[in-house]
């Protein structure tokens, strides 16, 4: 009877300071989150240039607006095209990275790792200096592919552009995606190997029937960052092409950013924001869809 | 069979020998760059004679313009210390108080902090512009770093390794009467070096590098950090001055490199729970 008392008396108390030891969090969720989200939201029904006063409830015409701009397509299409991209190298060369590592004794996989991950941890301001360098039409890329007779126009054929910047998005994320396989790879149960072997499965068979199926959640894992890198792209093209070439690497994130702060409509602004969101979510959730699994092998 | 197998190893060396070259070249020849005059950036690989007057030049804020460039380094710092020192605090404080101490409703809330870890960023910044400028926080530090002095992520990363640390343990303490502060500062930051390290390597890269929202809160040349001010130079009337280009961006890759040096073995080790992090 005492003792329960006791340990209620404990529980509160530690109720007591446990919530005091989280009241800086729910501060900050209510004003940091929450209050911005919804004002965020009755911004994207309001049109406001935001300064004046006067903010005129337009409801759904921003969003219209929004909608049928032709060039919100062409920024989806954007955005598409540099996920495919992006996915298709990324996937590559981090998988191709992991189980390269996985191959060759620790002592040495220690020092490609590290040397893998340095690209990851430049910031995109100076990555996309340098690249813009590399790749310019004069630049040191260039003048090693005219030894062989070619040129390219990384940044500046349209048609190119953003298949460029996924290219150097690529080069930032290889190592640090190849590290996520690797933890995947050393998840995989060894034994399922040596009884492939034993059935007469080639290395092939092995790659797709056990590998690939068993790093599923790695793949949801990597391509639900890649989709919402593609539809949150900004510094890259903002450093390098500024939308451009004839709005070939215009993304949402620069259109939200050149309507609010340059063009001053907030409401535009935020209604084209919230259709990104929904846009980013509606792509992860199909993805997801697609390719996860969680019932694999179970039997 | 046999002859294959003798060269499979090579072979893979070789490839990643390769791929390692591509990774790093950037960077070498973004600093090689650096220490070049103007005429050999584009045309020669190593340079025939090395030069500080790039970084002469920047330090000394450009021509004319009087760019403060060693002032944004210190800004820079400023609103990278600041949130880093303070995401690891909250951090430690919450995921204690919801995964050890287990406050009523602690479930919720941990969910609450993956739906912000997942929630898409772009909704907050028009409206989070809107506040700081509101409350006037508009062109200067506290408008940079106000909204990153707590995130969900390493709330999350600290309830993961905090699960587990068996309880036996804390109850010991709290028999021999320490405070639950004193838990926190004795007991779980010794334990959990390498998730702390993790959340300081992580938030000190974002944070340093950070672009759009300080781009977007602070026009004040004095109060830029390094990311801003390069970057406005490089766009603006810098184009033409690839050199100088290069050591600007040699001075904002360095600290990250030196940082991420020191703390990789932890990176490594972290990585399986880190999951969340894009």
């Amino acid at each position: 009877m005492r003792n329960n008392l006791v340990g209620r008396k404990r529980a509160t108390q530690k109720n007591l300071v446990g919530y005091l030891f989280c009241s800086p969090f729910i501060f900050f969720t209510l004003v940091m989150w929450i209050y911005p989200f919804l004002w965020g939201i009755i911004i994207s029904f309001k049109k406001w240039n935001l300064i004046s006063p006067r903010q005129t409830w337009v409801w759904f015409n921003n969003y219209l607006g929004v909608l049928k701009d032709p060039l919100l397509w062409l920024m989806v299409r954007n955005s598409i095209y540099f996920m495919v991209v992006f996915i298709t190298l990324t996937t590559i060369t981090s998988l191709g990275l992991a189980l390269l590592i996985k191959q060759i004794p620790k002592k040495y996989a220690g020092f490609y790792i590290t040397g893998f991950l340095l690209s990851y941890v430049s910031s995109g301001v100076a990555y996309s200096m340098v690249f813009n360098l590399l790749f310019a039409g004069d630049g040191l890329v260039n003048n090693f592919l005219k030894t062989v007779g070619l040129k390219v126009d990384w940044f500046i054929n349209p048609r190119i552009a953003m298949a460029s910047i996924a290219l150097i998005v690529c080069w930032k994320f290889t190592g640090y995606y190849g590290l996520f396989f690797l933890a995947g790879l050393n998840n995989i149960n060894p034994t399922l190997y040596e009884a492939a072997v034993i059935d007469g499965a080639n290395a092939w068979q092995r790659f797709i029937k056990i590998t690939v199926p068993l790093l599923n959640a790695t793949f949801v894992m990597i391509i639900v960052f890649a989709t919402i890198t593609s539809f949150n792209l900004f510094t890259e093209p903002y450093m390098i092409t500024n939308g451009g070439p004839m709005n070939a690497t215009r993304t949402m994130m620069l259109e939200i950013y050149h309507r609010v702060f340059a063009l001053l409509q907030a409401g535009y602004g935020s209604a084209l924001a919230v259709v990104s969101a929904i846009i980013t979510f509606a792509f992860v959730w199909g993805f997801r869809k697609l390719i996860e699994r969680d019932d694999l092998y179970d039997a | 069979m046999p002859r294959g197998k003798k060269l499979k190893m090579p072979l893979i060396y070789l490839v990643l020998t390769t791929g390692l070259f591509l990774s790093i070249f950037p960077y070498l020849w973004m600093v090689l760059s650096s220490f070049k005059v103007s005429g050999e950036i584009f045309t020669r690989f190593w340079p025939s004679k090395l030069t500080l007057s790039n970084y002469a030049f920047i330090l000394q804020g450009g021509t004319g313009q009087e760019r403060n460039f060693v002032g944004s380094i210190v800004n820079s710092l400023i609103i990278t210390i600041i949130p880093t020192i303070s995401v690891v605090f909250f951090g430690m404080l919450t995921a204690y108080a919801l995964r050890r101490l287990k406050v009523r409703g602690y479930r919720y809330f941990e969910n609450i902090i993956i739906y912000q870890m997942l929630f898409p960023g772009v909704l907050f910044l028009i409206p989070l512009f809107l506040m700081m400028r509101d409350w006037g926080m508009i062109n200067n530090y506290s408008g940079m770093i106000l909204r990153y002095l707590i995130d969900p992520w390493a709330i999350f990363i600290y309830i993961q390794f905090f699960k587990t640390i068996p309880e036996s343990l804390l109850e010991a303490a709290r028999i021999d009467g320490a405070s639950e502060i004193k838990i926190i500062t004795r007991i779980m930051l010794p334990l959990s070096k390498t998730t702390t390290a993790i959340v300081i390597l992580f938030t000190f890269m974002a944070r340093w590098g950070e672009f759009l929202w300080p781009l977007i809160v602070n026009k004040n040349y004095d109060k830029m950090p390094l990311s801003v001010l390069l970057a406005l130079f490089t766009k603006g009337e810098y184009k033409t001055y690839p050199g100088v280009q290069m050591a600007g961006a040699t001075l904002l890759t360095l600290p990250i490199v030196v940082l991420f040096l020191v703390f990789r073995r932890y990176f490594e080790e972290g990585i399986s729970f880190t999951g969340l992090k894009g």
